[in-house]
């Protein structure tokens, strides 16, 4: 079970990945997952650090880790996915990304990573057609971020 | 091209393209903080050994594409230029900035003698610096826009609906600029800066082509210009509106628009010559721009760096117009602390 002290620390770690400091962010994620290294959050957090600073192969380590602990992981298996692209295994790639997209198919990154790989390997209607999604969701969040900024 | 991103396949091309004809690197940055039209820190405009393209964190797909796209081709402009011949902006001096803040002031005086409640003083003063400054920003960015955007739209045509939505939301964005001011700074102003949006929006409305882009149908404001009735036309006041006006001041800079940019083939394969000849072509529009709307003696073509200098010594240049204007009237203020408002 996740102790009120790992949340706090999550919660500190995200605070410096958001502000572009990374190595901050990974020691408070390192804290946490010395304290429960059975929350698959922190293993995604680190992974997403790690793909940040271009550390793929840590960053796949890590997603693989939060998935055995959670395989619904939907952020995890499109962390995966982008991580496999890096490292130009686009098969493998492809196939994490369509697992994210079928646990969460509102993910408008996921799409376009998707997008990307379909065109690595030649199927560029394919590639398109994710490309449209991705868009079609990245317009309607865009227009909800704009609607809560006039709300403010 | 240093990035951990995964890029569509066009738009990679673009950007290695962009690399390679001006023989440089580019990085893309995601930051959380960007402007919603990303940041050009380019090694032209700035000290910089590298260049930067840095685009909001929330865009992650095609919407960051047309971004990086659009940056690209003002950076090709920027490159062929300084490798060319010399790459300038519109700058100030002292001298400049009190001729725009003096003639900004004249008009001032006109419009406020019609008014029944008038400007305090100090946001008269105010309202001179933020309208001159608002003037310069204006016109080293407008012209570029309608350029780098019709490029885009020819070269990458993957990222049209992208660029679509994108271009709609600038367009709203930028009639939004100067709304609460509407009734306080002189009307010939607001005119002028809702009519270089205009005839920008109208331009790529033809060029898109999309007519969702057409002021009088994206622009709230301006909707009801669109199929007047003649019975209206000869009833109503409308043509007395700061927007009507805006529309007319508009048609006349968009066929300014339109004289110089008809000579660019969009579709030609592109060589640092070919971008070159776009700068030339942007700085002229550009010029016939200022002199449009009376601000030829306004703005100096200069180097980027002198235009930084200039904005680092602007309240000084302020200061010293205002007492011209004003001469003993006027007090200096150490800075300006409204942060841009009125």
């Amino acid at each position: 079970m996740t102790t009120n002290e790992v949340i706090g620390l999550l919660r500190k770690g995200r605070a410096y990945a958001s502000r572009t400091r990374y190595k901050e962010a990974v020691s408070y994620y390192e804290k946490a997952l010395a304290l429960d290294p059975g929350n698959p959050e922190t293993w995604y957090l680190r992974a997403a650090v790690f793909m940040e600073t271009g550390r793929n192969m840590d960053a796949l380590s890590d997603c693989e880790h939060a998935i055995a602990i959670n395989q619904n992981y939907a952020d995890a298996w499109s962390k995966k996915g982008h991580a496999l692209y890096n490292l130009g295994r686009y098969d493998d790639a492809l196939f994490a990304i369509t697992r994210a997209l079928a646990l969460n198919g509102n993910d408008a990154a996921a799409w376009y990573i998707k997008g990307v790989c379909l065109e690595e390997l030649g199927r560029d209607d394919e590639a398109q057609e994710a490309y449209g999604k991705s868009l079609e969701l990245e317009i309607i969040l865009d227009m909800e971020a704009e609607k809560k900024k006039m709300g403010k | 091209m240093k990035t951990e991103m995964p890029l569509s396949r066009p738009l990679r091309l673009f950007v290695s393209q962009t690399e390679t004809l001006l023989d440089t690197e580019i990085s893309l940055l995601r930051n959380p903080e960007a402007d919603p039209n990303g940041m050009l820190v380019d090694v032209y405009t700035y000290d910089v050994d590298k260049n930067l393209i840095i685009f909001p964190a929330t865009y992650l797909g095609l919407l960051k594409d047309f971004i990086i796209a659009r940056h690209c081709v003002h950076l090709l402009i920027k490159g062929a230029a300084a490798k060319k011949s010399r790459y300038l902006v519109c700058s100030f001096t002292g001298d400049s900035v009190y001729r725009g803040i003096h003639q900004i002031y004249i008009d001032a005086l006109k419009d406020e003698a019609k008014k029944e409640k008038k400007l305090p003083v100090h946001k008269l003063i105010r309202m001179l610096n933020i309208l001159y400054t608002s003037f310069n920003d204006d016109i080293n960015e407008l012209p570029w826009n309608p350029i780098t955007n019709a490029r885009v739209y020819h070269r990458m045509p993957q990222i049209r609906k992208s660029q679509l939505y994108y271009l709609m939301k600038e367009g709203k964005a930028d009639m939004d600029e100067m709304m609460e001011y509407e009734e306080v700074i002189p009307r010939r102003y607001f005119v002028l800066n809702k009519s270089m949006f205009y005839a920008r929006d109208q331009y790529l409305a033809k060029t898109l082509p999309a007519d969702q882009l057409m002021p009088v149908i994206n622009i709230p404001q301006m909707k009801k210009f669109n199929h007047l009735e003649v019975k209206e036309m000869l009833t109503t006041r409308w043509t007395h509106t700061s927007w009507y006006q805006s529309k007319i001041f508009g048609d006349n800079m968009l066929e300014i628009m339109e004289k110089y940019l008809q000579k660019i083939d969009w579709n030609a394969e592109p060589d640092l010559d070919y971008f070159h000849d776009i700068y030339r072509l942007g700085v002229q529009m550009t010029n016939h721009f200022i002199s449009y709307m009376s601000m030829k003696d306004w703005f100096v073509w200069e180097s980027p760096g002198h235009l930084r200098e200039a904005q680092a010594r602007k309240g000084e240049y302020e200061n010293k117009a205002l007492k011209k204007i004003f001469g003993d009237l006027f007090e200096e203020s150490p800075a300006d602390s409204s942060g841009g408002k009125l």
